[in-house]
């Protein structure tokens, strides 16, 4: 009797080892979204927190820009595209054999459906961006399935730049999605993709794992088994996660990273590369920043060593020239062009006061402050949202800095709800605010210059700034309608001129992206010296699945 | 009984009253729970979708429609859908955290009563001694110190520096809670930083409470009769003091219960623990008017019944509120 118990014994143990021996899987954690709760869904273009875990792991699109290196962008479920020599429309070559995780093929019908569905189901965030006759906006008219393989997406004008819309796309499986009649509302329980990571394990509210799609393309070279997403509410919470070793990639605001972060561990590693700029919004309808040598005499009052060094703690970028974003498109600046306007950005109060002294902006009423040349006085406030910290300092430092050349400009720091709110009315004075990246500069200026953005009530937060310069919408309907770089490469020199010249917003810095690793269980992350894709993981950076895919884990060297 | 039912009518018209400023106080604030959204999208939402998005989240139609739809939800139960975690029913988590706000806020409640009523009592009977000369002042100091300062500290010297506690979480990241020995260390050692951080501001006040409670009643002349009739310090301590001093105490308890469900913001946000404070927080943040309102008719409820509850013991206890109508 006791021999057979020891017996079982026996067999429980090795049982044990070998399910252990069988369960070393390699496992990565990482904190994409702050939330408080794990929820189950795992709906990709729900945005209040599912689409940081699903996008790009577990649906892929059909073409993952390379944002820093355009010239080395991945393909996604298409192989290539292909724009018409015409720019009417743009052809994708889907991946042949590509099955879904449940084993269903992936064809062109999948991609199709998903623009009609996007299409019926306005409500539902997809991003396709339609052609709306009323709106005279959007520019996608249809698409066309030219064999299993092969989808032709058809446009309304000709544009070279359509593709960035329809690239960043998840195609939906249409076996799944065509039963779904209500997608905002629908929270997809069983995940289907054609991602490396497609299978929902050991979800609880604290944590959920994502673990290897059996039918992924490349699974013969991926060596990470799940990632795992620890509930994190916050940024202290990460930041003391991945200092002390329970999170592997992090995404989230660092300050004194030297002091606090890196001494803990040798493995503890950041590295902040420049990222979106940051500008100083003015509301150029009303007096004084209608006025160019204004503008002018802000901008070069403003010291922005001090915003860099102590207002961003030394963790932003400096940024060369006046055009409304930092260096994060040094291939596309023309520094020739531009040389002449770098002055602006030199702090420089004596020349300022000079330009306002010329200008008529003097201190007209003798309360101290100077007034516009119509003798009204100059009080402006500066809206930042409280709790930003390193833009509160920044303003904080610009207010001191006006202060100096005789303009009373505030700070004001309301609660980030009421400073959103006032984006879209133009009820501000000057805000700072950031800019939209992409991997091409074109987007940034679409954002900040599309005349249908600045009607007052609809404003964007680029746009906000409200002047129209008609020879940048120029430039800008030139560059979409050409597919020939050297002419883009003019025209986008041509509008970094005019911002330059007109100073719609005042160039400040550029934040970093934030990026924290850990060497512990991975190594073979991209840092300074191999800077060969973006290398933060927030949803948007799609290139974040092939960082992923290309650590090593520590254990299996 | 009289006395009962007028309380009666007075709760049911106070819950009428707070459901209302519920529905209206979120919508107040500036912004609505689009922002989120527009954040997260950075610049890829068109305000036509936008639009789409707020219809999605059903606040199109005018306040007054929305208010009655509340009000009819609310009559079924129905909390309504969250937008921070759209589309999850905004009970689902309402009840999650207010499970593990009852356990920490509660135990650091009765844990701060029972500290704070044991040294009151110690340090009223040998008032001027040294334990009270020495203690008394601390806790008035603890009790100033601001809750945030406390917890942060903690949370950075033992979490962080020493990392002898979890940086937070209610109990370890993969454990599955259950009524088993490992689900309530687990469960028990991530609490002690939460419940430590609460307990260290708030035991003060009950401290102070007591002792000047009891110093008052020290000189009544009961006491002085007790002490005269050679009853031993032990008794006339316990049995005719400290018994007298507690009932306001009581009262004071039977509050602090019925806020319970108000959260522990600051332990909860500070060691990530999943409770009401840090979910309504969040929720006012990001403007989920469904999680606000929800938080707050359970708030208003257990207050009423805290209330309730200590008005029936008054009569109980007080012969005076029974004789309905005696005068």
């Amino acid at each position: 009797m006791s021999r057979t118990l020891m017996m079982l014994a026996g067999a429980a143990l090795l049982g044990t080892a070998l399910t252990t021996g069988a369960q070393a899987e390699v496992i990565i954690r990482l904190a994409p979204v702050h939330t408080d709760a794990m929820v189950e869904n795992y709906n990709p273009y729900n945005y209040s927190g599912p689409q940081a875990y699903v996008q790009d792991f577990a649906y892929e699109p059909l073409w993952i820009y390379n944002v820093w290196h355009p010239d080395a962008d991945f393909p996604g479920l298409a192989t290539s595209f292909d724009i018409a020599p015409d720019l009417m429309s743009v052809t994708y070559h889907l991946r042949e054999g590509e099955k879904w995780s449940d084993g269903q093929p992936f064809t062109a019908d999948d991609v199709v459906f998903t623009y009609n569905y996007a299409k019926e189901h306005r409500d539902y965030p997809v991003g396709f961006d339609f052609y709306d006759e009323a709106q005279q906006s959007g520019i996608l008219t249809g698409v066309e399935k030219v064999d299993d393989h092969t989808v032709k997406f058809l446009l309304q004008h000709p544009d070279s730049l359509a593709h960035l819309n329809i690239g960043s796309i998840f195609p939906l499986p249409e076996h799944i999605w065509k039963d779904v009649a209500d997608p905002k509302n629908f929270a997809n329980p069983n995940l289907v993709g054609t991602g490396p990571f497609t299978q929902v394990r050991d979800f609880s509210r604290n944590s959920f794992k994502l673990c290897r799609n059996p039918n992924y393309r490349e699974n013969a070279t991926n060596t990470i088994d799940c990632i795992e997403y620890p509930q994190l509410s916050d940024n202290l919470q990460v930041i003391a996660a991945i200092t002390n070793g329970d999170l592997d990639w992090a995404t989230d605001g660092i300050t004194d990273p030297d002091i606090t972060y890196t001494p803990k561990s040798p493995d503890n590693h950041y590295w902040l590369p420049a990222d979106a700029g940051t500008n100083l919004q003015l509301n150029t309808t009303k007096a004084p920043f209608n006025n160019l040598e204004f503008r002018k005499a802000m901008s070069m009052a403003i010291d922005r060593e001090t915003l860099l060094d102590i207002a961003t703690f030394g963790l932003t970028s400096p940024a060369k020239y006046p055009i409304g974003e930092g260096m994060f498109y040094k291939d596309w600046i023309d520094d020739k062009a531009l040389e002449p306007y770098a002055y602006l950005l030199n702090y420089d109060p004596d020349a300022a006061k000079k330009v306002l002294d010329d200008a008529g902006f003097v201190d007209k009423d003798g309360d101290g402050w100077r007034d516009n040349p119509d003798g009204t006085p100059i009080a402006f406030k500066m809206a930042v949202p409280s709790g930003w910290d390193d833009w509160v300092n920044s303003l904080q430092t610009i207010s001191e800095n006006l202060a100096d050349i005789g303009v009373n400009a505030k700070m004001e720091t309301p609660e980030e709800g009421a400073w959103f709110e006032n984006i879209p009315t133009g009820n501000f004075d000057v805000y700072i605010m950031w800019t939209n990246l992409s991997s091409t500069p074109w987007f940034t200026y679409h954002s900040m210059f599309n005349p249908r953005t600045m009607t007052p009530g609809t404003l964007n937060e680029q746009s906000m700034h409200q002047m129209r310069i008609p020879g940048i919408e120029a430039d800008l309907d030139a560059i979409s309608g050409t597919a020939d770089i050297a002419v883009q490469k003019a025209k986008v020199t041509d509008i970094m001129t005019q911002v330059a010249e007109n100073l719609p917003v005042i160039t400040l810095f550029s934040n970093p992206a934030w990026y924290e690793y850990s060497t512990r269980n991975f190594t073979g992350w991209p840092d300074a010296d191999n800077p060969w894709a973006r290398p933060n993981n927030p949803a948007g950076v799609h290139e974040r699945v092939k960082v992923l895919l290309s650590l090593k884990p520590k254990a299996a060297q | 009984m009289a006395f009962l039912a007028r309380r009666l009518g007075f709760y049911f018209a106070a819950f009428m009253v707070a459901i209302t400023l519920n529905f209206f106080l979120p919508r107040w604030m500036p912004g609505d729970p689009t922002t989120r959204i527009f954040m997260a999208l950075r610049g890829k939402m068109r305000p036509d979708q936008m639009e789409m998005l707020k219809k999605a989240y059903g606040y199109d139609g005018s306040l007054l429609e929305q208010y009655g739809q509340y009000l009819w939800k609310l009559l079924h139960l129905d909390f309504g859908i969250s937008t921070v975690n759209f589309p999850e029913p905004t009970s689902s988590l309402l009840f999650y955290a207010a499970g593990w706000t009852l356990f920490l806020v509660g135990v650091a409640t009765f844990l701060s009563f029972g500290i704070g009523l044991v040294m009151g009592i110690y340090s009223a009977w040998h008032r001027g001694g040294f334990f009270d000369s020495v203690f008394t002042p601390i806790n008035v100091m603890m009790n100033a110190f601001t809750p945030a300062v406390v917890a942060l500290l903690l949370w950075y010297a033992f979490a962080l520096e020493w990392a002898v506690f979890p940086l937070g979480r209610a109990h370890d990241i993969n454990l599955v809670p259950g009524w088993n020995w490992e689900s309530a260390v687990s469960i028990s050692w991530h609490a002690v930083l939460p419940v430590l951080s609460i307990v260290l501001v708030n035991f003060g006040s009950w401290h102070l409470g007591m002792r000047n409670t009891m110093i008052n009643l020290l000189n009544e002349d009961f006491v002085v009769l007790a002490k005269a009739k050679g009853l031993s310090d032990r008794r006339v301590r316990y049995r005719y003091v400290a018994r007298n001093a507690i009932l306001p105490q009581i009262t004071s308890l039977a509050l602090s219960v019925g806020f319970v469900f108000g959260g522990a913001f600051i332990s909860e946000v500070v060691f990530n623990y999943p409770g009401l404070g840090k979910f309504t927080l969040n929720a006012i943040e990001s403007r989920d008017y469904t999680f606000i309102q929800a938080q707050l008719t359970l708030l208003t409820c257990s207050v009423l019944i805290a209330n309730l509850i200590s008005d029936v013991l008054n009569v109980i206890f007080d012969p005076r509120l029974r004789t309905s109508g005696g005068h």
